[in-house]
């Protein structure tokens, strides 16, 4: 794969997964989520953001144990577990 | 020593959506009208049911409603609006009938002790169509499974909601007590202002979200009307009327406010009725047979508790589902307890308009008292065309004026479970 590729699918699945925020918290304007954001100080309890990760696997048709999140930061780190994990589908 | 009028539990707040009215006034004017909300039922997905009538809340958009209640600070709206808007339908339904009546209340206004108000929500199993929905994605897929839904499938999310929005910080919990359910939390509203726990206390019934499984369920077991058995779905929910063929579905979220007299005068809200006594009793029972003995004893201990006689009561909204047992057992039961003063006593039963709400049917049925009480009227038995029983007086089929003082509201479910509630108009 060439980085060309990476980038796309980066801003594909980030792209999937600012729709899944916005799903689970209305409030959050979707043009302003920048991706060195974490998703707690968009307003998301742990439930929201557990939801965000599964509404965005579910939409890129991953399946990966929650654990695999644990250590992520914002929402750049969680969109490169996503990325890692379609690129390992495809 | 307390003035005669000072007795009792003041109802400070009432709301209500359900297949006759999006609020207490749309409602109030069906009422009199005497307009039925049963129609055939929306088509729902899953296997052909033996059900094909039911008084359904229609054209439901919380969104669209939530904003209506702009007398409220933006602060509950926009709780309200964070706590719902990704919740099942019955959650939904619960918070707008909780916002119109906390308006009505005028609560928001005052200065409220949050360990001094309780919340109690009514209605058991209120998730089954919820869980329905999600069966077949389920199946497919465990892992996709919402997270939510650990907390939404629980009967006691209702209250975690409600206690969010209103900031309610005393007792909550859920009651269940089947077609009886409302008038249980009632009961148990009454008990805790009384038992000064609380000062204000919300009880809101929760609209029955039957999944297909439920429905067919009560026609089974010989409750609900079949299929076929009416043309005309506005016809077919008849209390006390020689055609009844069982309960029709309906759905009504529905929620009051009561409070200590004491709190009531204090805070100078308007008190639109006082609870002057409530009973729950069991038949020691776990069918569905109604029993006469019972229900007299739940009316007669309800008047017992409000310090009232049977030739108190103006009018009786009765508990009347339109099963031909469940009304001749009530008939028996009231001639039981009302005797010599039966000529005094006018009678009907809501449910021939808005259907069986069943969890939240005792909170629909006071709401309607109350409206009643307020404007002098009884709404009309609007399918009553031969009573089962000459005895007893039952409204007709049209609106008819009728000063009411003071009057009870009966609620049977499965499970010999009886209750009854006697109330007093606000003056």
């Amino acid at each position: 794969m060439n980085t060309g590729e990476s980038v796309l699918e980066k801003i594909n699945v980030f792209s999937v997964v600012k729709n899944a925020i916005t799903e689970v918290l209305p409030d959050v304007d979707s043009e302003s989520v920048d991706i060195e954001q974490n998703l707690k100080s968009l307003g998301a309890n742990s439930i929201d953001r557990t939801e965000i990760v599964m509404l965005s696997m579910e939409k890129l048709d991953i399946k990966l144990p929650l654990v695999s999140f644990g250590g992520v930061e914002n929402i750049k780190e969680m969109v490169d577990v996503l990325v890692d994990a379609f690129d390992g589908n495809s | 020593m307390r003035k005669e009028s000072d007795r009792g539990i003041a109802i400070v707040g009432m709301g209500i959506v359900c297949s006759i009215g999006a609020n207490t006034i749309e409602f109030k004017q069906s009422l009199k009208s005497g307009i039925s909300g049963v129609t055939r039922l929306a088509v729902r997905k899953g296997p052909k049911l033996s059900v094909d009538m039911g008084a359904e809340i229609k054209n439901f958009s919380f969104l669209d409603d939530l904003y209506r209640y702009s007398d409220l600070p933006d602060e509950i709206l926009q709780k309200a609006r964070h706590c719902a808007r990704r919740s099942s339908f019955s959650i939904q339904a619960s918070v707008l009938a909780a916002l119109e009546a906390w308006q009505d209340s005028g609560m928001f206004a005052r200065a409220n002790d949050p360990e001094r108000l309780g919340v109690i929500v009514t209605g058991e199993n209120t998730t089954q169509n919820y869980r329905y929905g999600l069966q077949a994605s389920f199946e497919a897929d465990p892992e996709y499974l919402s997270p939510r839904y650990a907390l939404q499938f629980l009967d006691s999310h209702q209250v975690g909601v409600l206690s969010e929005i209103f900031s309610i910080k005393g007792e909550g919990f859920v009651v269940g007590g089947a077609s009886a359910s409302g008038n249980v939390g009632l009961v148990k509203a009454v008990q805790l202002i009384q038992s000064g726990i609380v000062d204000t206390c919300l009880v809101s019934g929760v609209v029955a979200d039957l999944s297909p499984m439920e429905l067919q369920g009560f026609v089974n077991v010989g409750a609900m009307v079949r299929e076929n058995t009416f043309e005309t779905p506005s016809e077919a929910s008849r209390p006390f009327d020689a055609g009844h063929a069982g309960f029709i579905f309906g759905q009504a979220s529905a929620c009051v406010i009561l409070q200590s007299c004491d709190m009531a005068s204090e805070q100078e809200g308007v008190v639109r009725a006082k609870i002057r006594g409530a009973a729950l009793n069991l038949d020691g029972t776990r069918t569905t047979a109604p029993n006469a003995a019972g229900e007299a004893r739940a009316m007669t201990m309800a008047l017992q508790r409000g310090g009232m006689s049977a030739g108190d009561v103006d009018y009786l909204n009765a508990h009347g589902s339109s099963s031909p047992l469940g009304d001749a057992t009530e008939v028996e039961a009231i001639k039981q307890v009302f005797g010599d003063h039966l000529s005094e006593l006018r009678i009907n039963s809501t449910k021939g308009l808005t259907g069986h709400c069943l969890y939240s049917a005792g909170v629909v049925e006071l709401i309607a008292s109350v409206l009643q009480m307020e404007d002098g009227f009884i709404h009309p038995n609007k399918n009553l065309e031969n009573p089962i029983d000459s005895d007893l007086r039952f409204s007709g089929a049209t609106f008819e004026k009728c000063r009411i003082k003071f009057a009870m509201s009966n609620s049977f479910g499965f499970g010999g479970i009886n209750s009854s509630i006697v109330f007093q108009n606000g003056g």
